[in-house]
């Protein structure tokens, strides 16, 4: 209990396993408030172009871009989860480590949702040409 | 098992009388208009809420006297459109969210080992807003002038061009107002989860329920804005002359909808999910054993928060968008899906491995599964687009949400009601009388729904005060009408009971149905201080837990005792380690003084009476600025020098 963290414990509590919890909610909700009103607002202009880059080419970055930001959020939060789980293994019960082997399986499962939905709204950017009424 | 907190073995004779004195409110008038207990508050929202339930529910029964027979003339097309109105917006904004906040007042302290909310004359003020903002709504009806645009109050149709009078006023104004309540209220649920559980209760042996209030809480805070900010701009189109949503003035129609869903579809969610905390709290006691997958149905609450808000546009696929916008929502929409049945499924797991008890609660929560589903399974057909455009504004989709709505709100918050009765109230219900209230208000529900779907199959449009003798239409009408009448004599049937349990029933136990949540480790009712010692959490179950039971016995300390203030404990946010003891407020008047402040300034406001709007308005100021000044420290008032 009164050992300094160790570089393990560190990763288990700071910064980077919020990143893995929550990585993918938010990518997926940037995604969403870049790539819609991208489309639409172009659209509704008239246009094809956003500043030069081809809208098409533009939105398909909004998905890649977060989708990339879900699988590093993805690949933290199973780092997490195997580190705790030898940690929990090695005994002694520890709050730290329990609370966040939790949020490591919550942030698995989340990101794997949220990547879900990226990769179906990819999908539609395949399908439908950019101004499809 | 569970020994009564009179004596409560761990804190001396005196320190309880300390803790007694320091949290006594007197039985007296005064003391009934400034309390700030939790537990009172609790009730309070729930008896209104309630109230304004019979209201709405009154107000259904006139909908369907009115279309048992076409072409009858119970009531007229303009009272028909305010009666459809305020019955969709009370059981929205005046019942269904303010029930769940009465649950979450009276349990979250409860259940995360705490003496009160965090802000306890907050938490007073938030009722009597919710209190005067319901009555306000309520009170335009006998006028004629109740909000008559159906709960969404779609632009153009809500701009004073189209629709005079006070009726959009009404509803601008009394949302803006009821607003301040729920916002208040949300905040203080997160506060009170994040910081006032007790020691040891580290995130991952937070209850489930408390889980899903905070959630909501997140939600009701996030959503709110949009839909105050699309009041606001309504309230100022109609009364001076701006145009937001007016496009002859370079306005935009879609920006109420948008704004609107933007709210609205996660509002229902705010709904469903705290009902289904209430099931993962209720579940435990009646299957023996915890909730199967702890961390799946965390995942899946915070989940649905989130994804909930990406999802609006769903409810516009009507309005001319691009299609690859509407795919970006439709694959959220669809994704949403999962979540929700990680729950269904992790509970009828429970059921499965543990032992049922078949007792009224449980009753209303197998009842609450059945009927959810079949509204879910049903939302899934509107997936379908060519489905969607055949049945869209039929009674189809009133059939689909009422399931939704009365399946995953009405059933889990019966079942909340008869599990938390005896901590509430201190008395058992009578379980036959329960056992019939469940099964009229189960078949009245399906009497009542299900022959909907057909007459929406059928071409029946939703909204319409009488419709034209059509093949098809006037038996299902008819059944329909007795359904509801049967629905509300199982309605009736609860009351009954309630009233029946507090005239003559059992004297309830500290742990009637050896619950797994701190709550059931208090007296029934709960002491004004909750808990004597505060206790220590060892496991996700504390009241299973024989460690947890024995720190606030032998185990008890003097930091987790706090008898000499009305005091209770901070802890960390993540993992509820012991900070400091915190003072809590003594009652008040200025929440009520506020609250009335306000709602003389809306009523102004309502009626043009601007000069008393001011004079409300700087009363307001006023009350605010007497409420924020720091206190006077104790020994200057005693004027002992220091
Ligand atoms: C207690 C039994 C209930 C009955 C008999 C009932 C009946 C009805 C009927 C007939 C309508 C259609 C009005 C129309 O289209 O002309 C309606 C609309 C509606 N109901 Fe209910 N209802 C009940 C309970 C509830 C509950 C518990 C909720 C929500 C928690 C609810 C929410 C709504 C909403 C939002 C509308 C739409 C109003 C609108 O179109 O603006 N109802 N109800
Ligand atoms: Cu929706």
């Amino acid at each position: 209990m009164t050992t300094g963290p160790g570089p393990h414990t560190r990763l288990a509590g700071g910064l980077l396993l919020w990143y893995g919890v929550l990585g993918g909610a938010v990518a997926w909700a940037a995604h969403l408030l870049v790539a819609w009103p991208l489309d639409e607002l172009t659209c509704a202009a008239g246009r094809e172009h956003v500043s030069a880059v081809p809208l098409w080419l533009a939105v398909w970055l909004a998905v890649v871009i977060p989708g990339v930001v879900t699988v590093g959020s993805l690949l933290v939060a199973t780092l997490v989860w195997r580190r705790t789980a030898r940690a929990s293994s090695a005994g002694a019960e520890d709050r730290a480590v329990d609370r966040s082997r939790m949020l490591a399986v919550v942030g698995v499962w989340a990101n794997l949702l949220f990547l879900t939905i990226i990769v179906l709204g990819g999908v539609a950017v395949l399908v439908f040409p950019p101004c499809q009424g | 098992m569970s020994t009564t907190t009179s004596t409560a073995p761990g804190v001396g004779r005196d320190d309880l009388a300390r803790l007694a004195e320091h949290w006594a409110e007197p039985r007296s008038l005064r003391a009934w208009f400034t309390t700030v207990d939790h537990k009172k508050i609790g009730r309070r929202y729930l008896v209104t809420a309630a109230f304004f339930f019979v209201l709405a529910g009154l107000s259904a029964l006139v909908m369907r006297t009115q279309l048992a027979r076409p072409e009858s003339g119970v009531v007229s097309p303009q009272e028909y459109n305010q009666i459809f109105t305020m019955h969709g917006t009370a059981m929205i904004f005046l019942f269904a969210t303010p029930m769940l906040f009465g649950f979450g007042n009276f349990l979250v302290p409860l259940m995360i080992g705490s003496r009160d909310m965090a802000f306890p004359r907050l938490n007073a003020f938030g009722y009597w807003v919710f209190l005067f903002a319901g009555l306000f709504m309520w009170a335009s009806l006998p006028f004629g002038a109740a909000p008559n645009n159906g709960w969404f109050a779609y632009a153009p149709l809500n701009q004073v061009q189209h629709n005079p009078g006070l009726h959009m006023d009404v509803y601008a104004l009394g949302l803006l107002f009821l607003g301040i309540s729920t916002t208040s209220g949300a905040i203080n649920f997160i506060v009170t989860a994040l910081k006032l559980r007790a020691p040891g209760m580290s995130l991952n042996r937070v209850p489930l329920f408390v889980w899903a209030i905070v959630a909501t809480a997140f939600m009701v805070v996030f959503a709110l804005p949009a839909l105050n900010a699309d009041n606001t701009m309504l309230f100022l189109d109609r009364r001076f002359g701006t145009h937001f949503f007016d496009p002859s003035g370079g306005g935009n129609v879609l920006l109420w909808q948008h704004l609107f869903w933007i709210f609205g579809h996660p509002d229902v969610y705010i709904i469903v999910l705290s009902a289904l905390g209430i099931v993962s709290a209720v579940l435990p006691a009646f299957t023996r054993r915890g909730v199967v997958a702890y961390s799946l149905i965390v995942l899946s609450i915070v989940a649905i928060a989130i994804i909930s808000f990406g999802v609006w546009v769903h409810h516009m696929f009507a309005t001319g968008l691009p299609q690859l916008s509407y795919s970006f929502f439709s694959a959220a929409s669809t994704v949403i899906t999962i979540p929700s049945g990680i729950q269904i499924f992790a509970w009828l797991a429970t059921m499965l491995l543990g032992r049922l008890v078949l007792r009224v609660p449980l009753l209303f929560v197998i009842g609450f599964i059945v009927t959810f589903v079949l509204g879910g399974l049903t939302g899934a057909m509107f997936a379908v687009t060519a489905f969607d455009q055949q049945v869209t504004d039929s009674y189809f989709v009133v059939a689909h949400f009422h399931y939704v709505l009365i399946g995953g709100a009405v059933f889990p918050m019966l079942a909340g009601i008869y599990y938390w009765l005896p901590k509430i109230t201190g008395r058992m219900y009578h379980e036959g009388l329960g056992r019939w209230a469940f099964w009229l208000t189960f078949a009245g529900m399906h009497v009542t729904f299900f022959p909907m779907h057909l007459t929406g199959l059928f071409g029946m449009p939703r909204r319409v005060y009488t419709y034209r003798s059509e093949p098809g239409w006037d038996g299902w009408n008819l059944v329909s009408t007795v359904g509801s009448y049967l629905l509300a004599l199982g309605l009736l049937l609860v009351l009954v009971g309630v009233v029946h349990a507090l005239r003559r029933g059992r004297p309830a136990p500290a742990d009637p149905w050896e619950g797994d949540s701190l709550e059931w480790s208090t007296a029934s009712p709960p002491e004004p201080y909750n808990f004597p010692v505060i206790p220590r959490v060892h496991s996700l179950h504390p009241a299973w837990d024989a460690r947890t039971a024995e720190s606030t016995t032998t185990g008890a300390t003097a930091e987790r005792v706090l008898s000499d203030g009305r005091r209770t404990l901070f802890t960390s946010e993540l993992d509820a380690r012991t900070e400091r003891a915190v003072d809590m407020p003594e009652s008040s008047f200025k929440p009520l003084v506020l609250a009335g402040a306000l709602l003389v300034f809306f009523t102004a406001m309502l009626l043009a009476a601007y000069p008393v709007a001011v004079v409300a308005a700087l009363v307001v100021a006023a009350t605010i600025a007497a409420w924020l000044w720091p206190p006077r420290r104790p020994d200057e008032e005693l004027g002992v020098a220091s």
